[in-house]
């Protein structure tokens, strides 16, 4: 179980991203994060594997504190945490196999991961979750070379490396046409339900977490401003998410 | 109604207080209504104008007029016009007008131009009168001294007249004048086989013994040239990795107090990278004595600073997506650095290292001149012996290398950079493995053989000759007598001024000939193919030749001095805007054409509405980018007796003057840096 206390985050520049923020996930929930650009979601994602550095506030996992880690103990914690980027965040000039590998290291000695030297179990499980995501046919060719839906696949590939309990996704389709969103949140939605991931998911569009998330939260100007199912953003609740002026609007 | 008029009367109040305040302190209320680097350049341009009418008046007696009992310049009208123009562009621009800057800096222009004509002893009658010194050296370069034919028992030199007669006669089956052979020239340029004493490998490996003689291949200056550029290369580019992370700001902002490596490597590698390799040799043959090694040292030292800031640039560039999905999975700093970084970053060190290649090669021919060993040596020694075929086979076997060198280079860049097809990567061969054993195998010999001609010594290095201390000391305590202070800052205006008639001259030739050298304006005749790829090899030829090299002919033609540098960087001017003219006039986006066409307009109309707006900032970007590499070349062009700074910091150096070389360095380096900066601000304006 992830549970989140009073978090907040000041950036250097003074900028509130988050202001005492309290929720929890429970295991094998599909949990959507929503709200407009510049809400917090990606900080609120940030904080949880301390990729950013929160101001205040505790973030425990199976009862670790996860605000309290250092050094190794950060790295120990964040191979079990899974993440997938908007901007898919891959090295474009190497291979799909390098890139996915790359998922592994924080289960690699050092000096064997820095010549490229695997393990034949680890190429194997390489091969296995690209199988998972339908790219075992790309494994050698170059990222560059991909389109951006194949380019999101690689990179749940590569979260799956670390064998992760919790998957972390920032805006996972929102650089993606439609008809791509919904088979990159399907393989989400696949993993959540065969191997019980939990799945930690910011989403801009409504529609796509009515269809996908079992929970949903949602903030406005660092804060929470909802907390439940998705079926009970009824009007009034979107237009306190959104503005007064958002109106509804669906993808296919 | 009132508030309307309050409104309207302070706005006139501020025009005027804005009008009043630039006519006191130029540029103060530009900078005021937020146009702030035009008030900057107003603020500095006024007194410096000032101080160069007040010297060319003084020094150089620049347009003397007498009124009444009282001499002055008449240089000083345009100035007062521009401090009366700076008064209404801050009117106009207080009003929310748009002012017009043309005027403005066509006075300062002219102000800039006459100055100088003057003090580059610009004598346009020369280049006639002295014509005929002109004609005799064009013809002893078209005819280097490269094959001797014997004739009744006499050597000559056998011109391309001579050759082609030889080979008529060969093919026809007469008889010729007599045998032909390569010149000695162009053996002590290529290299010759000769007996030595045989090296001690040969001794160790029992294939001949101590004190033998054994026939072995002695390397020839150009050969020398081609392996110091090729050390400096590799040695530069060794050092500059690790250098390089220090200048990065993306990385040194993680390290506490890593801002202050970064902003001290940056300072430090900017001064280095703005002393030209030339100069880096004075202070290197001090160290280890003149000879190769101490050229290799210079440009490894030039090229080093270059290249790390290069690769800083390239790694503060670098996608942070990758670090923090790396980082993300667990990864520690030295995994993330070698999955998230090194991956992004190779290929592009790479190009940067095969650039750095192309610009050492030319940098190593001329580093000789004053550091001793290669073709530089070599053509010195021509000059001095007034042997102007033999300097002629040195000009032509370099233009040979040289544009090798670049066409190699810049056909890897474009393979490293370009984006490859889709293609698995398969199993490799193995006939591709043997190919790769073989190509380590060959490179690791030829690394050893250039170590070897380049005479590189560490002993050297590390036990200096004693009167280094005392040198340095006299170099870095620099002489700022204000008798040193005059001569210096006044070398220092002439380099400035002779770079910029340079950059003018070689650019208003260039201009024509970039026209017939852009492949989408010449057509697909066949004449006008022809004339494209003779441009275009034209400009290639005179780009391969350093300007210093250049100035021989000029010094011969119109004497030693300013004007002979000036001609000889514009003529290396000449062939690098012109490239860049065609390439940027090739770049045209034929849309606009398409479209200002179909609106009925005329050619003219059409040049001026859809191709002016499209070459003209990138032509500017280019003669600023010019003007400063121009100001880098005039440094050294004295040193071949182009006047200017190099000729007074060779002098002082020649003189043992140590402490007024170290003040010529310290100017030398804020000018280029200054023009650098410069330069750079203006071109990302014009952008």
């Amino acid at each position: 179980m992830l549970r989140v206390e009073n978090l907040t985050k000041i950036y250097p520049n003074g900028t509130l991203a988050l202001k005492n923020v309290s929720f929890e996930v429970a295991d094998g929930e599909f949990m959507a994060v929503i709200g407009l650009s510049g809400s917090g979601k990606s900080t609120l994602l940030r904080c949880i594997n301390r990729l950013i550095e929160p101001t205040s506030g505790k973030i425990y996992w199976d009862d670790i504190d996860i605000t309290a880690a250092k050094g190794a103990e950060i790295r120990k914690i964040r191979r079990q945490i899974g993440m997938v980027f908007q901007q898919f965040n891959l090295v474009k000039r190497s291979s799909v196999f390098t890139n996915v590998m790359s998922g592994r290291l924080g289960y690699l000695d050092t000096i064997p991961s820095l010549l490229h030297i695997f393990s034949a179990q680890d190429r194997a499980r390489a091969l296995a979750n690209l199988e998972q995501v339908g790219l075992s046919d790309k494994i050698h060719v170059r990222v560059d070379s991909l389109s951006g839906g194949q380019q999101q696949r690689v990179g749940i590939a590569r979260a799956l490396m670390q064998e992760p309990r919790l998957m972390l996704a920032d805006e996972p389709v929102a650089s993606l046409d439609p008809v791509l969103a919904h088979s990159i949140l399907k393989y989400l939605e696949q993993l959540n339900k065969e191997r019980g991931i939990t799945v930690l998911c910011s989403l801009h569009f409504l529609d796509l977490v009515h269809r996908y998330a079992t929970r949903a939260i949602a903030l406005k100007d660092g804060e929470i401003v909802f907390k439940g199912f998705p079926q009970e953003i009824d009007d009034q609740q979107f237009k306190a998410i959104y503005g007064q002026e958002a109106e509804r609007v669906s993808i296919i | 109604m009132a508030v309307t008029q309050q409104s309207l009367a302070s706005r006139q109040n501020r025009q005027f207080l804005f009008t009043f305040l630039s006519l006191i302190i130029p540029g103060s209320s530009q900078f005021l209504m937020g146009r702030r680097w035009r008030g900057i350049l107003l603020f500095f341009s006024i007194p410096i104008l000032g101080y160069i009418i007040y010297w060319a008046q003084i020094y150089q007696k620049v347009g003397l007029v007498t009124i009444g009992a009282r001499t002055t310049s008449w240089l000083w009208v345009p100035l007062v016009l521009f401090w009366i123009w700076n008064v209404i562009d801050a009117y106009r621009l207080s009003a929310g007008q748009v002012s017009n800057t043309f005027i403005g800096l066509l006075l300062v222009l002219v102000i800039l131009y006459v100055v100088a004509w003057k003090v580059t002893q610009i004598k346009p009658e020369r280049l006639v009168t002295r014509f005929n010194e002109a004609r005799s050296v064009a013809t002893k370069l078209i005819n280097p001294d490269m094959i001797t034919i014997t004739v009744n028992g006499e050597d000559r030199i056998c011109s391309w007249q001579c050759m082609s007669q030889y080979i008529g006669d060969k093919l026809a089956g007469r008889p010729t004048q007599g045998p032909i052979r390569a010149s000695k020239t162009l053996l002590d340029i290529l290299g010759r086989v000769e007996k030595v004493d045989a090296p001690k490998w040969m001794v160790r490996l029992g294939l001949a013994q101590a004190g033998d003689q054994v026939n072995s291949f002695v390397a020839g200056s150009l050969v020398e040239t081609i392996a110091m550029g090729l050390m400096a290369t590799i040695f530069s580019t060794i050092l500059a990795i690790p250098i390089s992370f220090f200048a990065a700001h993306n990385i040194m902002s993680r390290v506490p107090g890593g801002n202050v490596i970064y902003y001290i490597s940056r300072t430090i590698l900017n001064i280095v990278r703005a002393v030209d390799p030339v100069v880096w040799g004075l202070l290197i043959i001090v160290w280890v004595g003149l000879g190769s090694f101490a050229g290799v040292i210079a440009l490894t030292i030039h090229s080093l600073a270059a290249l790390a800031k290069l690769y800083s640039e390239e790694i503060e560039h670098i996608d942070p997506g990758p670090v923090e999905a790396v980082t993300a999975s667990g990864a520690n700093l030295i995994q993330t650095l070698r999955y998230a970084v090194v991956p992004q970053i190779v290929p592009p060190f790479l190009a940067y290292t095969l650039l750095r290649w192309d610009i050492n090669m030319r940098a190593a021919t001329v580093v000789g001149f004053v550091a001793g060993g290669g073709i530089g040596f070599f053509v010195v020694e021509t000059i001095r012996m007034g042997g102007y075929q033999l300097y002629a086979a040195a000009l032509w076997t370099v233009a040979v290398v040289i544009i090798l060198v670049d066409a190699i280079s810049s056909t890897w860049r474009a393979r490293i950079l370009a984006d490859r097809p889709v293609e698995p990567e398969k199993k490799r061969s193995s006939w591709v493995k043997l190919r790769t054993a073989i190509l380590i195998l060959l490179g690791v010999l030829a690394f050893i053989y250039c170590w070897n001609i380049s005479e590189i010594n560490i002993k050297d290095m590390l036990a200096p000759a004693p009167t280094l201390g005392s040198i340095l000391h006299d170099f870095v305590t620099i002489d700022l007598s204000p008798n040193t202070l005059a001569q210096v800052v006044q070398q220092m205006l002439v380099t400035v001024f002779q770079a910029m008639l340079a950059t003018t001259l070689g650019a208003i030739i260039a201009l024509p000939f970039s026209f017939l050298a852009a492949r989408n304006l010449t057509g697909r005749s066949r004449l006008s193919v022809w004339i494209f790829y003779l441009t275009r090899g034209i400009f290639n030829v005179l780009r391969s030749i350093e300007a210093l090299l250049y100035a021989a002919i000029f010094v011969f033609w119109v004497g030693i001095g300013p004007f002979a540098g000036m001609m000889a960087l514009a003529v290396t001017t000449f062939a690098l805007i012109g490239k860049l003219f065609s390439e940027a006039i090739e770049e045209i986006d034929p849309g606009p054409i398409e479209a200002v066409t179909a609106t009925g307009a005329n050619p003219l109309q059409v040049i001026n509405y859809a191709i002016l707006p499209q070459i003209v900032p990138p032509f500017t970007s280019y003669l600023i980018y010019q003007w400063d590499i121009n100001v880098r070349m005039a440094t050294i062009i004295g040193f071949a007796g182009g006047g200017g700074i190099g000729l007074m910091l060779n002098t002082f150096f020649g003189l043992l003057q140590y402490h007024k070389a170290g003040t010529v360095v310290v100017f030398i380096v804020a000018v280029v840096a200054m023009m650098d900066f410069a330069s750079a601000k203006l071109r990302e304006k014009l952008v």
